[in-house]
């Protein structure tokens, strides 16, 4: 309660009781609130901040939020990963309200103390989510919007958003800040209703029917991750994957990801973003760069002018070299024309020259072939007397032939004779060897024939 | 016979593009005359095509709503 010495006086009239102390009031009204029913709560959770013994979060839905803090041992024992907390997610919370009292040197603080959390709702809304996910992806639907060219200098933007929103405001000054002015086609629907996704779809539809846009930009701020789910329409991101114009996407914060983020051909994490990326030429740099191109090709143009008078200079440095040229070629012909004579002597002295050269050496041609014709007429007239000598012993060897032919006795036998010889071959050649030989053989020119000698025939 | 190809129109990004390669390559200093001479007639015609390309975005922000494009191009068909 207080020194009551210093309990200043109450308001005067005043019916209430106190003046109490604040401090004292507090820790009362903490003691009030803590008797208050323990319940469960559930919502979406939005500005997590983690200290190192508490963490504070608020807990929204669409009619209220209560700021909640945790004990931060109580809430590691859960082991839900820092997940569990990211703005936007569901959970369910149990607990009771509780009141920091503060102090002279720190505020106090209403919270909703909480003692147990269970994440629901995100983790099923996550698994259709990427179940939806996988089955365009499988599909290639992913790619079509990335492939399609995108124009540096668009010259129309459409823009499907919110009427209201602040997206709306933010896609300008992203354009300003480019310094783009051109034409902006605004396609307005509901962007976080049921109704939202066919509408969005028919806007894109309509858009890029038109066949005047270049880029179409969609944008929405932040909010639940419900609140962004019909951009995870698979109608709308079916539409927006097939579109031939390319779509850039900005929804949510930069962490959220919804399925438009990955079937458009860009996703941004904030519309001011998205609409710098629809137009990725900074206009006012590109008219200062195109002005410094313009001068730079003024400066080469004027190169190629200020070369005009070094080319004129050329021109009559050649004139003089040509007319220097001319003058030698005179000078050299004039000498000729003056010496013709001298060069008629010099070829005659050249001709005589020649022909002394040419008899001299066709006397030294006429000695050698004279002297090479008496080389070979000995040697044949040796080779003459060489062959006479062999026919001379030629003939020779002849008559040696003819008289031995005339000894042959197979010559004599030729004319007549007959050859007696007794049986074992030796030739007789006497009467009285032919008696002792009894038997004889006569060989005649043609055949030999046997003989007996008889006794009582004898001739002397 | 084969058909050619029509010529697609020449974009921001190309004349920008070409634009740089024409700057390099005067600045190379290896373009002899004749070829400075037709590469600054070639930049000058993209610069003014990139020119005009800006201009056409910078005469100020024009706002339609989707309805109000239709009409005009409807109204744009019909005349």
């Amino acid at each position: 309660m207080g020194d009551p010495s210093l309990q200043p006086a109450g308001i005067d009239g005043s019916l209430l009781p106190g003046p109490f102390g604040v401090g004292h009031y507090a820790a009362k009204l903490r003691d009030y609130l803590r008797q208050r029913s323990r319940v469960q709560l559930f919502g979406e959770v939005w500005n997590v901040r983690v200290s190192r013994v508490k963490v504070y979060f608020e807990l929204r839905d669409a009619d209220g939020a209560l700021p909640c803090s945790m004990w931060r041992n109580d809430f590691d024992a859960l082991r839900l990963g820092e997940r569990a907390l990211a703005d936007g997610s569901q959970v369910v919370v149990g607990g009771g309200l509780d009141y920091y009292v503060g102090s002279r040197t720190s505020s106090p603080a209403f919270s909703f103390a909480v003692t147990k959390l269970r994440e629901q709702v995100a983790l099923a809304r996550d698994a259709q989510l990427d179940r939806l996910r996988k089955t365009l992806d499988a599909e290639g639907l992913f790619a079509p919007q990335k492939a399609l060219a995108r124009a540096a200098l668009p010259r129309t933007i459409g823009v499907v958003t919110g009427e209201g929103g602040k997206a709306r405001d933010d896609v300008l000054a992203g354009l300003r800040r480019r310094g783009w002015a051109g034409r902006i086609v605004w396609a307005f629907a509901p962007v976080q209703d049921r109704h939202a996704a066919p509408r969005i779809t028919a806007a894109l539809q309509d858009l890029a029917a038109t066949g005047a846009v270049d880029v179409i930009v969609v944008a929405r701020g932040g909010g639940s991750l419900a609140d962004l789910f019909c951009f995870c329409d698979e109608t709308l991101c079916r539409t927006v994957a097939l579109l031939n114009v390319p779509v850039i996407a900005s929804v949510g914060h930069h962490t959220d990801r919804t399925l438009i983020d990955d079937v458009a051909a860009l996703s941004c994490s904030t519309p001011t973003h998205a609409a710098e990326s629809a137009v990725p030429v900074h206009c006012t740099e590109g008219r200062a760069e195109i002005m410094q191109v313009a001068r730079r090709l003024s400066v080469h143009g004027d190169r190629v002018l200020l070369a005009r008078p070094a080319i004129v200079a050329s021109a009559r440095r050649l004139s003089v070299h040509g007319r220097r040229a001319l003058l030698h070629r005179a000078q050299v012909l004039a000498r000729l024309s003056r010496a013709p004579g001298e060069h008629v002597a010099r070829e005659r002295r050249r001709l005589h020259q020649g022909l002394r050269e040419m008899r001299a050496s066709g006397r030294r041609r006429v000695l050698d072939e004279r002297a090479r014709i008496a080389r070979r007429a000995l040697v044949l007239d040796r080779k003459a007397q060489a062959a006479a000598l062999d026919a001379r012993r030629a003939t020779g060897l002849q008559a040696f032939a003819m008289a031995l032919a005339a000894h042959d006795p197979e010559r004599t036998l030729e004319r007549g004779y007959a050859l007696v010889t007794d049986r074992a071959g030796e030739v007789v050649t006497s009467a009285a060897g032919a008696r002792a030989a009894s038997e004889l053989s006569l060989r005649f020119g043609d055949a030999a024939v046997d003989a007996t000698v008889c006794d009582g025939d004898e001739r002397a | 016979m084969a058909m050619s190809e029509p010529e697609q129109p020449l974009t921001y990004e190309h004349a920008s593009a070409r634009l740089e390669a024409i700057i390099k390559r005067l600045d190379s200093g290896e373009a002899g005359l004749r070829e400075t001479l037709e590469l600054c007639r070639e930049g000058r015609t993209l610069v003014e095509l990139c020119a005009a390309e800006l201009e056409a975005v910078g005469q100020g922000l024009e706002e339609l709503r989707l309805d109000d494009l239709v009409t005009r191009l409807e109204a744009g068909a019909g005349s």
